[in-house]
């Protein structure tokens, strides 16, 4: 490679546990930043203006202000990577979304909300193109360094589409259903090598919902095994509102 | 459990190494395609069958399943026309001659010539479906005096996406090839047919006892070829035609290429039309 | 046929003494309430009386993830991956599970012969145990009893206060060697009964399934299936498999790797330029069960399902793939019958 590509890392409505995360390559940190220079990194250094290969983009849209900087940074960006639950499906932010967006302002800022404008929290994808997805909340470092590579190697990086029952299956972990608990593994995308399963925890559907789900199937699942259609409804809203915007509860 | 029967033979070769080959040469057909000529180690011949695939790989990129484009008559090295529609091949469209790719194969049946040896042949040959055609087209050509006569059909989009061009003229010029050709639709510059490769089908001299006919094309082609061939009164006996699935391992494990219970990399890609006429999933 | 008593407080002795001549897999604990075979560490921990492991032994000749070969970006060249025999002893399993071994080795033994899993297939030593057939359980309907020995070396036979142990193999009789038993006079407890079955002999299964590919029960399945996948992924006789490319973070080398894959995931059957050729999940359910009772069993004669139980088992969406073919068996003999009339 005659120069290495530049990376850069951007932020914006979330909790920064995707960037954090980042920094938690404690093993890989340096082979990464062999390949690459990071040329902003919000977490790591001051902002600097520039052109970039590689832009990660962490957290959801949720202003004027947001949607003007990603387009700024989609300008500026050769390839545009979403990073997270929130910046890839709207992630727990798009729980704001189930209610008028008036109550919401009024909820959080009360009488100073007119101070704050605010939108209902959006995906990168619906305001620009994105070019690939690292799911996860926070994001699956596992997933990141797939990505990662294969944008080193120049080549797409393949994206899962099975669900996370089959990484369960392929690890024999114990079904979360078998244990009592309610689990959102059959329709949530894999490629978290079923991460909190394997640690005793039920999946929350963090990395998104499969291509084509089954919603009807699911919510039956999640009422034989105890739920009400409400309750069933809410889990499947937890990370999933936005997508699940406008279909029928 | 009778493990005498299981025994791994010393010699038991590794289905899933490939070897690797050297690109020999690459010439662009179209926007899409190339054509890449590729040489086992030590010039060893390929041995294959026209309509029979090979497993490509890149390192690091990937393998998927190719057909043999060239004659098998024609020795030393093989040929694959490779259009770009994945991660594989687009990877396989930057490379340049000298490169080494991983090869296994050849897999699958292949065209039983010998079946076709003595009768007309008609090749119905849809769009990238004319690289596997391309290697039959060729044996017959090489062999004619094995054959009858040669019809080719060929359908295309549009003529900018005809490939082997300069070959289409040799078939078009050659007296004892019959060939014709339509694009679905024409530049301005086209002078020939214009119309779905169905239409050819009526205005075709056939003798029909004698004659065989291999189809290969995408998927929705092929239900209106037969039609259009039953339509002319061509016994289902003698048709034949080449399917592409998702052949993974080429070898009959992965169970990827499934045709219901048929193993498209073991039984296929070529068929014999009565075989699968009553497999659901065939076509 | 030898016949020994191997008492319940034996067990441990017995394991123990098994350990000292090879490595030992056995069914240990996982979880609150599931088991699943495990290298032997410690006798005490083997469990003999047990429904059912959610893996089979399956994943210990053909590995849920396996390196194929490992290359070298820089020269571009490659390896293949590193294959050893297991040369152990298998204990605990259940009939259905090796005859499930059978149906695998047919599979990778037949047309090419593949090195990798036959070459993890050798040395192994089995030893069976019986098992009380619970409610998923319906081996019986393809002709697998639960005191099948067939392949086995040895075989216990559960009773109220230990095994009957029958040695059946040469093979067994040398891991018996050193350890004394009571011989058994006694016969063995009746068979078991099923609770699960199939409701036509298994010969008329093809029949069957060959005229019930248009039957309503594919959509009617599809409604509540979620495509998870995890009826393919427990099923000792699936053997399809992906291939991935894995290259390390330094991008200097990588594997070429593969792991198990399931017909009723949609990308399955998916291929370059995105056409998928089992589009709905109605399609995939019918190839996942027409697989197990129609497809290959023309091909071998034998059907591709062991009666195991585990697809329906540990199916969260509660689909009983016995439910599906009893649908296909009464709507087809109704037809037959009023074809008659």
């Amino acid at each position: 490679m005659a120069q290495k590509p530049r990376v850069a890392i951007f932020d914006f409505t979330g909790c920064e546990g995707c960037e954090l995360n980042q920094l938690n390559f404690e093993d890989q940190l340096l082979d990464i930043l062999a390949h690459v220079d990071i040329v902003e990194w919000r977490e790591a250094m001051d902002d600097r203006p520039g052109e970039y290969d590689i832009a990660f983009v962490e957290g959801s849209l949720s202003t004027p202000d947001c949607i003007k900087r990603i387009h700024e940074i989609r300008r500026r960006a050769k390839v545009l990577v979403a990073v997270g639950a929130c910046a890839v499906q709207g992630g727990i932010n798009g729980m704001k979304n189930i209610r008028p967006i008036e109550q919401v302002r009024e909820e959080v800022y009360g009488e100073d909300k007119y101070l704050f404008p605010t939108l209902p929290a959006l995906p990168l994808r619906a305001v620009v193109k994105v070019d690939h997805e690292v799911r996860g909340c926070p994001m699956t470092q596992i997933e990141f360094l797939k990505v990662f590579t294969a944008l080193v190697m120049g080549k797409e990086p393949i994206e899962p589409t099975s669900s996370v029952c089959t990484e369960c299956k392929l690890k024999e972990n114990e079904c979360v259903f078998t244990k009592g608990m309610i689990c959102l593994g059959p329709v949530t995308r894999a490629g978290c090598d079923a991460h909190c399963p394997t640690f005793g925890q039920y999946c929350t559907g963090c990395r998104g919902l499969v291509p084509e789900p089954n919603l009807e199937g699911m919510k039956e699942i999640l009422v034989e095994h105890g739920l009400s259609v409400q309750e069933a409804w809410k889990r499947l809203q937890l990370y999933n509102a936005v997508e699940l915007e406008g279909v029928r509860s | 459990m009778n493990l005498n029967q299981l025994s791994p033979r010393a010699e038991m070769e590794d289905l899933y190494l490939p070897v690797m080959a050297e690109i020999k040469e690459t010439r662009r057909l179209t926007d899409l395609e190339t054509l890449y000529t590729v040489e086992l180690p030590d010039g060893r011949d390929l041995g294959h069958r026209p309509g029979q695939f090979v497993e490509v790989s890149m390192f690091g990129i990937g393998e998927a399943p190719f057909s043999i484009s060239s004659s098998p008559t024609r020795k030393g090295v093989f040929e694959l026309g490779i259009r770009k529609v994945g991660l594989l091949t687009e990877k396989l469209a930057e490379l340049e001659a000298g490169t080494k790719i991983g090869i296994r194969g050849p897999f699958g049946n292949g065209i039983d010539v010998e079946k076709f040896q003595g009768k007309d042949v008609l090749i119905v040959a849809g769009g990238i479906g004319l690289v596997p055609m391309r290697s039959m087209i060729n044996h017959v050509r090489d062999r004619r005096d094995d054959f009858g006569r040669l019809i080719i059909c060929y359908g295309s989009r549009s003529d900018r996406e005809l490939l082997f061009t300069e070959e289409l003229e040799e078939w078009e010029r050659e007296k004892r090839t019959e060939y014709h050709v339509t694009v679905d639709q024409g530049s301005p510059a086209w002078k020939g047919n214009t119309g779905v490769i169905t239409t050819l089908i009526p205005g075709l001299d056939l003798d029909l006892p004698n004659t065989v006919c291999c189809i290969c094309g995408p998927p929705v082609m092929y239900r209106f070829v037969l039609l259009a061939l039953k339509s002319r009164g061509l016994a289902d006996r003698n048709i034949y035609m080449s399917l592409e699935r998702r052949m993974k391992c080429g070898v009959g494990k992965c169970g990827h290429c499934q045709i219901n219970g048929s193993y498209v990399c073991q039984d296929g890609p070529v068929y014999h039309y009565p075989d699968i006429k009553t497999l659901q999933e065939a076509l | 046929m030898v016949q020994f008593f191997l008492e319940s407080d034996r067990v441990a002795e017995f394991v123990t003494h098994l350990m000292k001549r090879k490595p030992v897999y056995a069914p240990h604990r996982k979880g609150r309430k599931s088991y699943s075979f495990e290298r032997t560490r410690d006798a005490a921990g083997v469990v003999l009386d047990y429904p059912r492991v959610m893996q089979s032994v399956k994943k210990f000749f053909l590995p849920p993830r396996e390196q194929l070969l490992s290359f070298d970006l820089g020269d571009n060249t490659c390896r293949a991956g590193e294959v050893e025999p297991l040369d152990a002893i298998f204990l605990g399993v259940h009939s259905y599970d090796l005859a499930a071994v059978g149906r695998l080795d047919h599979n990778f033994s037949e047309g090419r012969a593949e090195r990798n899993y036959l070459t993890r297939r050798q040395g192994a030593l089995w030893v069976g145990v019986s098992y009380e057939p619970d409610e998923y359980h319906f081996a019986g309907s393809v002709g697998i009893d639960p005191y099948d020995t067939e392949g086995f070396d040895i075989f216990l036979t559960r009773l109220l206060d230990g095994y009957v142990l029958e040695v059946l193999t040469p093979a067994g009789e040398s891991l018996l060697e050193g350890f004394d038993l009571p011989a058994h006079e006694a016969g063995k407890p009746a068979k078991k009964h099923f609770q699960q079955h199939i409701y036509v002999p298994q010969d008329r299964l093809n029949e069957v399934m060959s005229a019930s590919y248009n039957n309503p029960v594919w959509e009617e399945t599809a409604l509540g299936c979620v495509g998870c996948g995890t009826c393919n992924l427990v099923c000792p006789t699936c053997y399809c498999f992906n291939v991935e490319e894995n290259v390390d973070i330094t991008v200097t080398k990588g594997s070429r790797d593969r792991h198990w894959d399931g017909c009723m995931l949609r990308e399955f059957s998916e291929v370059a330029g995105g056409e998928v050729f089992r589009e709905t999940l109605a399609a995939r359910q019918r190839h996942r069960v027409m697989r197990k009772f129609k497809y290959i069993s023309e091909k071998t004669g034998q059907p591709w399902c062991v009666g195991c139980g585990r697809c329906t088992a540990y199916c969260t969406a509660g689909i009983s793939i016995v439910n599906i073919v009893n649908r296909c068996i009464s709507d087809y003999e109704k037809s037959t019958v009023s074809a008659i009339r």
